[in-house]
């Protein structure tokens, strides 16, 4: 049996900790990228309406590895997309006229929400906070950045340089909100949230997070977030200061809210205090438990498709019907696969193709 | 290895200094007091067994040594060093391992996983494959690598939670109840484990109910009862000790 070298590059991206490896799975992936690009060209997707899919695929991908890889359930993920998306647009606003592009305005939507998340988390997890504790407190906490921000209408006040928080309004001015942009002076390349050039740069940077995230998961520091999640108490008598690793993930998953945050402020030139809302963040919730908590590729498909799903719902047929028949779509799904609707398809295919060694490699060549 | 027959009294250290002590340790839990002026040395590469009824204290005590509870009053003592207000991992790291009573094992990963998050603090990846070989065969486990663990027996489990501990190299080896729930030759097997590991040189300290094994271990025992060292000597002693008989009946 042989086992080394699978900590080569290639390794870290086919498993074992995340779902789908082996050539048919890589295939199969290959072909749904190129599908995708193709989307709005030959597909006939209309991107003002899927741009907003990507950016929920980074959000479930956040909450994905905190409590489907790690066991922290967060009811306040969106705390950290709002951070990032009032930091990007008060960034954007103030620099734009000074340089033209915002990649300041993308460092601080990232580094804010993670700062902020490396201060509340250290609170929690060195206090040894425990499970519906942390739910809880996450919850209040966005709802209290929510509250915070409805109370900002007055600019005297709340007023960062240009930037005018605006309360309920949202952040102002908002005609002057700016698109992505990257590169300077005349070599820049702007991306306007409700059109295709949008949608490849969301779409690139959500595969690469994708892979990036699936390289982290299958490292042995993945083996950790996992190790935790059974049993941390177990993997504490190891040696391990389980409270730091729940630090880090805590933050990595901050970073990418952060993230999705600034592209949703991007896209639509706006953020108001609605994102920290109860029904944003259980939305998060519900498409990784729909799709599969536990697989990162399940998470971020159950998000797109559950958010399709609803947009169909809305514009076809009975809109007044789509909210009673998503909740009877979810009810079914999670009685029929509790783990998820994405892991319950990985598995079947895993035991179609399993025998013909095609979909995931033999187990004991991928241990580590 | 120690077999005086000091009965009854807290055991002081004899020749070598201890490797584990713990002194005048209370331990309350809103009223009940679990542990009650509890003093213990271990010495360095002894095996040492604890018996004790229900509810007597033991596994309060790892609880105690491990440092997942702390101690109302009293201290422990590692190696020399003063570890009363150290964290579990610091512990540790410091070469205490454990197997607690409630069997501790990653269930959804194979075997062989299991085996990466203790060995990955001492050890590189390309060494673990001979590594786990080589205690898989120590506990009997041998070719089950790729098996998932939830699919193992209930005595696997408790053999692959003690590798575990082992994949560790602690100092001391804490085993709470390591053959409870296992049939006569599943147990017969765990005490010639801990025997094989306790000769290589590893200090050990294992609580158990039945007396069979413990008879089989032989070894320097203490009986706690009621959260306090109620006796201390050779298996011998134990087993003649009339008190002992009592408490175990529920008549002293
Ligand atoms: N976390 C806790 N909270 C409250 N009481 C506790 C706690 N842990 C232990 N106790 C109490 O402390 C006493 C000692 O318990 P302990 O688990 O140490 O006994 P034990 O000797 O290991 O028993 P057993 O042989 O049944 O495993 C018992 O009365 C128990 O109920
Ligand atoms: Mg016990």
């Amino acid at each position: 049996m042989k086992r080394s070298g699978i900590f080569g590059i290639l390794g870290l991206l086919n498993g074992p900790q995340t779902m789908g490896r082996g050539w048919v799975f890589w295939i199969g992936f290959v072909v749904f990228v190129v599908l995708a690009y193709l989307g709005p060209t030959h597909l006939g997707l209309k991107p003002y309406k899927i741009n907003e899919f990507l950016i929920s695929g980074f959000l479930a991908a956040s909450l994905s590895i905190l409590w489907g890889y790690c066991g922290i359930l967060s009811l306040g993920q969106v705390a950290f997309f709002g951070i990032g998306g009032y930091v990007w647009g008060v960034i954007g606003i103030n620099l734009w006229d000074s340089t033209g592009n915002t990649h300041l305005a993308f460092l601080g939507g990232i580094l804010a929400p993670t700062a902020f998340a490396a201060i509340v988390g250290a609170a929690m997890f060195l206090a040894r906070l425990k499970g519906v504790y942390i739910a809880i407190l996450m919850l209040v906490l966005s709802l209290l950045l929510e509250t915070f921000m409805l109370q900002t209408a007055d600019p005297e006040v709340y007023s960062i340089g240009k930037a005018v928080l605006g309360g309920s309004n949202g952040l102002r001015p908002a005609s002057d909100i700016p698109n992505a942009a990257f590169g300077w002076g005349e070599s820049v390349v702007d991306f306007n949230g409700r059109r295709a050039e949008f949608y490849y740069f969301a779409l690139t940077l959500l595969i690469l997070t994708y892979l990036g995230l699936r390289m982290l998961l299958n490292s042995s520091f993945g083996y950790l977030l996992v190790a935790v999640r059974e049993d941390p108490d177990r993997t504490e008598t190891f040696g391990y200061d389980v409270r730091l690793i729940q630090l880090a993930v805590f933050c990595i998953a901050a970073a990418i809210a952060g993230l999705a945050g600034s592209l949703d402020t991007a896209r639509i030139n706006r953020v108001d205090p609605e994102v920290f809302g109860v029904s944003a963040n259980i939305m998060v919730v519900i498409w990784v438990a729909v799709g599969g908590r536990k697989d990162l590729t399940a998470a971020i498909l159950g998000a797109i498709s559950l958010e399709w799903l609803f947009l169909w719902l809305t514009t076809s047929g009975n809109p007044e019907y789509a909210t009673i028949v998503m909740g009877a779509i979810l009810v079914g799904v999670m009685l029929i696969a509790p783990e998820g609707i994405f892991v319950f398809i990985g598995e079947r295919l895993r035991v179609l193709f399993g025998k013909s060694g095609l979909f995931s490699v033999e187990r004991k060549d991928s241990v580590i | 290895m120690n077999s005086r027959a000091d009965t009854g009294q807290p055991q002081t250290v004899t020749g070598d200094t201890p490797i584990v002590e713990i002194r005048n340790v209370i331990k309350d839990f809103g009223g009940v007091r679990a542990t009650d002026n509890l003093s213990l040395a271990i010495t360095p590469g002894e095996l040492h067994c604890m018996i004790g009824p229900n509810g007597a204290g033991k596994s309060t005590f790892f609880k105690l040594l491990m440092g997942t509870i702390r101690p109302s009053s009293g201290t422990i003592h590692f190696n020399g060093e003063d570890i009363t207000r150290l964290a579990p991992f610091a512990r540790a790291r410091r070469g205490l391992g454990i197997k607690f009573q409630n069997m501790q094992v990653y269930q959804e990963l194979t075997v062989f996983q299991n085996f990466f998050v203790p060995m990955r603090r001492h050890h590189k990846p390309a060494e673990m494959p001979e590594l786990v070989d080589r205690i898989l065969r120590r506990i009997h486990l041998t070719g089950l690598e790729d098996e998932t663990v939830k699919n193992l027996s209930h005595g696997q489990q408790q053999w692959l939670s003690i590798g575990m501990s082992i994949a560790l190299e602690p100092k001391v080896l804490l085993l709470d109840e390591p053959a409870a729930g296992m049939g006569p030759e599943e147990t017969a097997s765990t005490a010639e484990i801990i025997k094989a590991l306790n000769a290589e040189g590893m200090t050990i300290i294992v609580i158990e109910h039945d007396m069979e094994f413990i008879r089989s271990l032989n070894s320097r025992t203490s009986v706690l009862h009621l959260g306090a060292l109620f006796a201390q000597g050779s298996y011998e002693d134990i087993e003649r000790n009339e008190d002992v008989h009592k408490i175990y009946l529920g008549k002293a």
